[in-house]
Parts: structure tokens; sequence; C-alpha cells
């Protein structure tokens, strides 16, 4: 697995075109909402912008990067060739995953380090990493998901498309009007309870129970994205 | 010798949707021996190869690789190695970096530079995959098959676009590994290979044998062939046919070596030229060839 993840960061930090792509539209909402946190902070609050950036991370960097690279390592029968050997196929998905987590795990946590240096901070660091953990893990079980219907990098662009935009338009929705009305629609879309969490969490003054309560739709999204994985999930390409 | 066939099947079917690409297919491949899989386009020897090797789940029936199901990858891959027909390198990795990868993934050890060395490719060790060409990938993907020299050995199409020296060299190094016992599978479309190297061959059309044995036995179901043609005005021969349409004879026999003889007399004795004369024996192609013209059996 680890000399997968090895090869998998070699040929990401050698082929960099994606990458960069996907890192940079993250970096660039963060700073535009930290530049401009006291408005987004009226509209919404300071844990608002906490989810923006943790989602857009999720969507950009970790879910499009993901559904991307496993689309062309397919494409390039890399996938097939890996399965010829000993390796078991939790192994490889792991191996092959791994190095953009970590790329993405730094990036969010660089970016709310100096969101929280700019502001207030969280007032709850371990309901917060939680958050992002969970969100992250839905993230990438959606991604796996998205790469068994994505025939190429190219195709990526569409296929992922709903997606992280459907995401991002959630986490917004959410974090600016709450979850007072429309209470079960809103925690029942994908990232609409890990918003409220990840506010939550920032923001304090919510009781613990309340908010972990919030971790059941997220791992419920889990739980459909790894069934949609793998049904949907494919090794090599059509033929 | 152990008796443990190194590959058996048993009534193996592989059907897609309504297709049927593999239909009761049974045959064993012996400990050390040189198998060659051939067939015709769309004959099922894809299919019946990425089953055996585990790519690919049968349909029904059963499959043994090395006394073990191919699906039992922790316990099977280590044993065996790989050549697919399509290389699957990463082309952002280097000739090294691959070779270390898939070598360390196969569960056996080995050195990188040795397995370089076998398919001349040392010199490539820090070349990226997209530089290759065509005929390196190919080694490039042998050099990972051979990776810690392992007991089993599938080369699909394995010197499809190689050079003539690359071509040797691979076969040197194949029977190199037979010697220390390993036993090969091959698929190929170069049927004089096949013809020089199996020991036996499978020869499937539309998801069946159609023959198997060994080439002596393959080729002995169809005549040979002695071929020539006279000058204008010389005697007529003692031959069932008559001149093709472009004055020239043949002759198709499962007697070569006595007709010829009887042919060469007849010559000496009439003092007559025979121009542009061959007598060879048959030849793999022409099983091939005559495969479509045959009834399908019931």
């Amino acid at each position: 697995m680890l000399s997968i993840a090895r090869s998998e960061l070699t040929q990401i930090l050698r082929n960099r075109a994606v990458l960069i792509t996907s890192l940079i539209m993250p970096v660039a909402v963060a700073a535009f909402f930290i530049r401009f946190r006291e408005t987004f902070g009226q509209i919404g609050s300071l844990g608002y912008i906490g989810a923006v950036i943790v989602f857009t991370i999720a969507a950009f960097s970790l879910y499009a990067t993901t559904v991307t690279t496993l689309a062309a390592r397919r494409q390039d029968l890399f996938l097939k060739r890996l399965r010829s050997t000993a390796a078991s196929d939790a192994s490889i998905l792991t191996g092959l995953v791994l190095p953009i987590s970590a790329i993405s795990m730094v990036q969010v946590a660089v970016i709310l380090g100096v969101f929280a240096g700019l502001s207030d901070g969280p007032a709850d660091i371990p309901l917060l990493v939680l958050g992002v953990v969970a969100t992250f893990v839905m993230m990438l079980a959606l991604g796996l998901a998205t790469a068994g219907i994505t025939n190429s990098p190219e195709h990526a662009q569409v296929t992922s498309l709903p997606l992280t935009l459907g995401v991002v338009a959630v986490t917004s929705w959410v974090g600016i009007t709450g979850t007072q009305d429309l209470t079960l629609l809103k925690r029942l879309l994908p990232g609409g309870a890990a918003t409220e969490l990840i506010v939550n969490a920032w923001n304090g003054g919510v009781p613990l129970g309340d908010s972990l309560v919030l971790l059941a739709p997220t791992l419920a999204w889990v739980v459909v994205a790894v069934a949609l994985a793998l049904r949907m999930f494919r090794w090599e390409p059509r033929h | 010798m152990t008796t443990t066939p190194a590959i058996d099947i048993d009534r193996l079917n592989v059907t897609y949707g309504d297709f049927h690409a593999v239909k009761d297919l049974s045959f064993q491949v012996e400990q050390g021996e040189l198998y060659a899989l051939l067939g015709t386009n769309g004959a099922g020897k894809t299919s019946t190869l990425e089953v055996v090797e585990g790519h690919r789940k049968a349909s029904s029936g059963t499959v043994r690789v090395l006394g073990k199901s191919p699906g039992d990858r922790r316990a099977v891959r280590p044993r065996m190695g790989i050549m697919l027909q399509e290389s699957g390198f990463s082309p952002d990795l280097t000739v090294a970096e691959s070779v270390r990868l898939i070598g360390r993934l196969s569960g056996r050890t080995d050195s990188e530079r040795r397995v370089l060395g076998v398919v001349d490719l040392t010199a490539k060790a820090d070349t990226r995959v997209s530089q290759l060409s065509g005929g390196e990938k190919r080694r490039l993907d042998f050099a990972t098959a051979v990776y810690g020299r392992p007991e089993l050995i599938f080369l699909d199409e394995p010197t499809t676009g190689l050079d003539i020296q690359s071509r040797d060299a691979l076969w040197e190094a194949v029977e190199q590994l037979r010697h220390d016992g390993s036993t090969v599978v091959l698929t190929t479309h170069y049927l004089e290979e096949a013809q020089q190297r199996a020991d036996r061959i499978g020869l499937m059309h539309r998801g069946t044998f159609r023959h198997e044995g060994t080439v002596a036995e393959l080729t002995r179901t169809l005549p040979a062939a002695i071929q020539f043609s006279l000058r204008p005005g010389a005697p007529a021969p003692l031959v069932q046919a008559g001149p093709g349409p472009d004055g020239s004879y043949l002759i198709e026999t499962f007697e070569l070596q006595s007709d010829l003889k009887q042919l060469l007399d007849w010559a000496h004795a009439h003092e007559v030229e025979l121009l542009g004369l061959s007598a060879a024996p048959t030849r793999l192609d022409d099983v091939f060839r005559a495969i479509d013209a045959e009834p399908v059996p019931a």
C-alpha cells in the first residue's frame, strides 16, 4: 500500500497540472472569504466561512482530483496492472487516494490555521477535526463512485461538476440560512449536516450531543457512497 | 515430477450478456511446459486467459492455477508473472520506478538491475514510460513479468512490435526461465513462434478448442504441399491435378517423402526440369486457414 502511495505521489508531483488547478481554486476561494470575513461573518457567521473553506477543499482538492486521477490511471490500464500483482483491491485503492488525502488535509489545516489566527478561532477543535474528517471520508467515497462513471480524465470535468458545485451550494445555503426551517431537508442533503457540524464547532454555543447527532447523515452518505462505489467502480476501461 | 498441473481448467464458460465467449473449455498445462493458446480474433483466448490470470470471473466451470483458485491473489500472484497485452504503466513513472513498484507488489524478490539487463533497458532506467517506444514498453512489461523468476509466466502477445534482436533476446530469456523450471503460457499472432517454441498448442475457434496437441499432431491433420512448374512442351507428369491457371502444379500429400521421390524420379527419367520446385511440410498457418472451412463440430 505504501509503495503504491509513494508512486502515486511521484506521479501527482510530476504531472502537476491537475494538482495545481485543484489546489488553487480552494486557495482563491479561501483568500476571498478570509479577506472579507467581516462581511461574510455578518451574512452567515465565522463558522460559515470555516465550512466554506472545508467544503471547497473537500470538493475540489480532494473529490475532483480523486475522480480525475482514478480515471486517468484506469485509462492508462495502470489499475489493471496493479491488480495483476499480489496487492489486494483495498490496499490498491487506499494507496492511490492516500497522497491526495494527505495533501488536502495539510491544505485544510494550513488555511483554517490562517483563518483562526486572523479571527477568534474555533470553539471546539476536536469537534471541528471530526467534522473535517467525516466530510473528507464522505467526499472520498463519493469520488470512488463518481470515478466509476468517468471514462477519462477529461470526462471527469463533467462528471465531477454536479457534486463539487452541489456540496458547495449546500454549504452556503445551510451556512447562511441555518437549519431552523426545512431542517430535515437541509440536514439530509449531502454536506448539509456536516456544514452545520462545522459551523457549530467553530461558533460554539451548541450542546455537544446535538452536534454529534449531525454525524449520522454524513455517515449515512458515506455508506451510500461506498455502496455506490462498490457497484459502480470499474478497474478496466470499457471495451 | 509432481503431478499437479500448473493450470487445470474444467468445463470453463465465460459469457457476456448473450455472447458466449468461452464454451465448455477443458485443458491442462503441465509444469515446465510451454503452452501456446492460439486462435482467430474473438476466439475466446483473451477471455480464457483473463479468467486464468484472475482478472475475470468464470461464468461456470472450475479453474485451478498452481493448485489454487486464481482469485486468491495473495497465494497465487507471488508465484506467477503476467505480461499483459497492453502495457498499463503510468506514463509519469520512470522505467526503474515501474519495475520497482510492480516487482515489489508481486511479492517476489529480485533486483531491478538484473531484470532491466535481461530486456536491455538498463540505459533507459531513468527514462519516463511516456518516452518509450512501443517495443520498449513490451520489453518493460516482460521485465516485470519475469521479476523474481516466477514459476508460471503468462506472455500475451509478447513480441508484437519488437525488432528481431529484441525478439531473439526475449526468447533466449524465456528459454533460460524454462531451463530453471518455469511454466510458460503464450498467446501470439506469430504462428512460426508457436510452431518453434511451444510444446503443445491449443487452437481456439468460437469459444472452444478446434485442435489441441503438439505441433506435429496439429500439422499432421493437413497435407503437405509440393509445387513446381514445367517448361512449355514438356510431357505431363502423372499427378492427380493438372496445372493451375499460372501453369504451376500443386500436389497435396500426406506422403511427402515418397511422393516427392516419385516426382523426382519421373523428372529424371524424362529429363524434365522442375521450375521453382518447393516441397514444404504443413505449417501452422495452413491449420489456421483451414479452420473456417471446417464444419463446426456438433
